[in-house]
């Protein structure tokens, strides 16, 4: 495909009869001799937040990234309103991840060459929007975040703090159905990190995306309507936190 | 000191293979450099040596303006040799950037940051050096295939000698180790400069001025030759070394600018991309164009031999004169391009692997592997092409006291500097898709390390 044109095209992976949301049956992972999922379902509602916990090893990252078609199961099947995942190839899961999905990591991903705003509008962009119409789209999303007048910052003249809000945008910015995000308060302080999860977990229910939230963090996770906590490979604790659901 | 020294040979295996590559790269950069610089020398001395011990009549009467000639190509290969010199030695600190920051930030002392540099780079050097001294061996028997005064240059001719060769063992290293040094005062001055990247500060205006002034002293010195005497030729060689390096000053300024019009234009990701990259380093990309800059102005140059050439009551010796002129041209260059190639190459791995936690991140993110590609291709296509035909154009209208305007409408000179330009700008842009292997590599592993 050639970028320069960045065409909007929507993914059309094989279409099973399943319920809308995020659906993960039986899915298995190993790495080497190691098995990093043994048989883990997951069922993410539209508009719900999910935190998976456990400590190192767990298998937690293993699964956002099986959940977000980074990785494939060696068995198992990931289905996103009834559409599965697992059976695309990897243009096919990458075209899903950039279109479906906004994704939240703990610092680093955003390009230090652009401006805030320039990183908001990208994903964006790379979906065919104009670039007037994405930077205006991006300015609207870094205003709401209470990050105005800071559009022209570069990310290393952001704290970890606004650089995480800017991040938070950028997942939004797409329409994504799913934000997945990946120990997205482990490079902050406490006060910061609360901070940032409120403005996650706010932000995503009123774009009316479900939310993924992998930590080790039990105050972090708390943020979420429901926690799965992992050990070695299995989910072992399936609790409801919170009220939750799409505004 | 010495227990930070010790680290040395720790900290270079600890970066696994992105270490081994910039090493391998930094050394290749070294040993193109060596060689080339030595081949360079050893034409220079091979024409001295003719000029010395004439064999007839032609070299009797012309040596002279040989040797001149062959400083001009020394003086014009001297900044894109030292460049590469230096982009090896940075390539080489850059992946220790982070961690010798962290190493500041632990408490050691900017001697011992600029000491474990200099040994790392120094090492790279010497065996760069090494190294460039036997691929100059190899290439000896190439450059005497290479027609000059009506024949061929002997091994012997263009042999520098031992001494030359020692100089260059030493000389090498010893550049290295400065230009490492330089690369990491940011780090000494302040450990946290490197780890935030903030905005560099735009380039001042003046260098405009400096690079103007550059090349009026040449053309007023070329108006005024038959004034100057005996010592014409050599005021023509110094306004010509003192244009040259002017370029070098109001190169980046130009990109600078040339990024700020790309930007507004940019409608693409991939533009914008490239844009923002040009416009946030200029001095970076220039470090990449420069050189082809220079056989831009040299085949601006040449571009006007031809007219030169074909005076109708011109004798054998004249047409010899003429013919090696274009060869002597061409060689520098070829060996112009070559150095443009390698820079343009070293400097895209090291911004492969300066970037490869944000590009694996946004890997994970969806962002296609193309757009990287897309960039790469924007990032160097527009500067070179900027650049190459920027510096032809500014070496025409710098030639055009000497020949007049009416020497660039002959059709053979404009289809060597297009042909020239061409084979230039494709060359540096295959040695760019040379890191395509290292990219999907840095994307392909599927745990992102933190720096």
């Amino acid at each position: 495909m050639d970028h320069d044109t960045a065409p909007a095209v929507t993914p059309t992976p094989h279409v099973a009869p399943s319920s809308a949301g995020l659906h993960a049956r039986g899915l298995v992972r190993r790495f080497g001799t190691t098995t990093a999922l043994a048989g883990v379902d997951v069922d993410l509602a539209p508009g719900r937040s999910l935190a998976v916990t456990g400590p190192s090893g767990s298998g937690k990252s293993t699964l956002l990234h099986c959940l977000a078609g980074i990785l494939v199961p060696d068995s198992g099947t990931v289905t996103l309103d009834g559409r599965e995942l697992s059976s695309l190839d990897e243009k096919g899961r990458s075209l899903v991840r950039r279109s479906h999905f906004g994704f939240v990591f703990q610092l680093g991903q955003l390009l230090p060459e652009l401006p805030a705003v320039e990183n908001v509008a990208l994903p964006a962009m790379l979906l065919g929007a104009k670039r007037p119409a994405a930077l205006e789209t991006a300015r609207g999303w870094l205003a709401s975040l209470g990050l105005a007048g800071m559009e022209d910052r570069r990310p290393g003249e952001l704290s970890g703090g606004q650089a995480q809000r800017v991040a938070v945008a950028r997942a939004l910015v797409a329409g994504p159905s799913v934000v997945f995000a990946d120990e997205p308060t482990g490079a902050l302080d406490q006060a910061t990190g609360t901070d940032v999860m409120r403005v996650l977990t706010e932000a995503t229910r009123a774009a009316g995306a479900a939310l993924v939230v992998v930590t080790h963090d039990r105050a972090v996770a708390g943020w979420c309507g429901r926690r799965i906590e992992m050990r070695d490979g299995q989910v072992v604790g399936n609790v409801a936190q919170r009220e939750d659901g799409p505004r | 000191m010495r227990a930070v020294l010790a680290l040395a040979p720790r900290l270079r295996s600890a970066g696994g293979a992105d270490t081994r590559t910039t090493t391998a790269l930094a050394v290749l950069a070294f040993a193109v450099s060596t060689a080339l610089t030595l081949s360079v020398v050893g034409g220079l001395l091979g024409f001295m040596g003719r000029a010395a011990a004439p064999r007839n009549a032609f070299e009797e009467a012309n040596a002279g303006g040989y040797v001149v000639l062959a400083w001009v190509a020394l003086v014009l290969l001297v900044v894109p040799l030292l460049t590469l010199g230096g982009a090896a030695a940075r390539l080489g600190v850059s992946r220790r950037d982070a961690r010798l920051a962290t190493l500041r930030l632990l408490g050691v002392t900017p001697r011992e940051v600029i000491a474990l540099t200099v040994t790392e780079t120094a090492a790279q050097g010497l065996v760069g050096a090494v190294v460039g001294v036997v691929l100059y061996g190899v290439l000896l028997p190439v450059w005497t295939l290479v027609p000059f005064m009506g024949g061929h240059f002997t091994v012997g001719e263009l042999w520098v000698g031992v001494p030359v060769l020692g100089v260059a063992v030493v000389a090498v290293p010893l550049l290295a180790a400065v230009s490492g040094a330089v690369s990491l005062r940011r780090v000494v001055v302040s450990p946290l400069g490197v780890a935030r990247r903030h905005t560099p500060r735009r380039l001042g205006v003046v260098r405009l001025l400096v690079a103007l002034a550059g090349v009026g002293l040449f053309m007023v010195v070329s108006l005024a030759l038959h004034a100057l005497g005996p010592a014409a030729l050599a005021f023509l060689v110094g306004a010509l070394a003192i244009a040259f390096s002017t370029l070098n000053v109001v190169g980046p300024w130009l990109l600078g600018v040339f990024g700020r019009v790309l930007l507004w234009r940019a409608r693409t990701p991939a533009r914008l991309l490239a844009a923002r990259r040009l416009l946030d380093d200029p001095r970076a990309a220039w470090r990449v164009v420069g050189g082809l800059g220079l056989a831009g102005f040299v085949a601006g140059c040449l571009a006007v031999l031809p007219v030169m050439s074909t005076g109708s009551e011109a004798g054998a010796d004249e047409q010899i004169f003429t013919a090696d002129l274009v060869t002597g041209g061409l060689l520098t260059l070829v060996i112009a391009f070559v150095l443009a190639a390698v820079s343009a190459g070293i400097a895209q791995a090291a911004s492969v692997l300066d970037r490869r936690r944000e590009h694996a991140l946004q890997h994970l993110a969806g962002v296609p592997t193309e757009l990287w590609r897309a960039v790469r291709r924007h990032e160097v296509l527009g500067p070179l092409l900027f650049v190459g035909v920027g510096s032809a154009l500014t070496a025409l209208v710098m030639l055009s006291p000497l020949i007049g305007f009416a020497g660039i409408e002959d059709p053979r000179g404009l289809a060597l500097l297009a042909g020239c330009l061409t084979g230039g700008v494709l060359l540096v842009l295959a040695a760019t898709e040379t890191t395509r292997p290292l990219a999907r590599r840095v994307l392909a592993e599927p745990v992102v390390r933190p720096d």
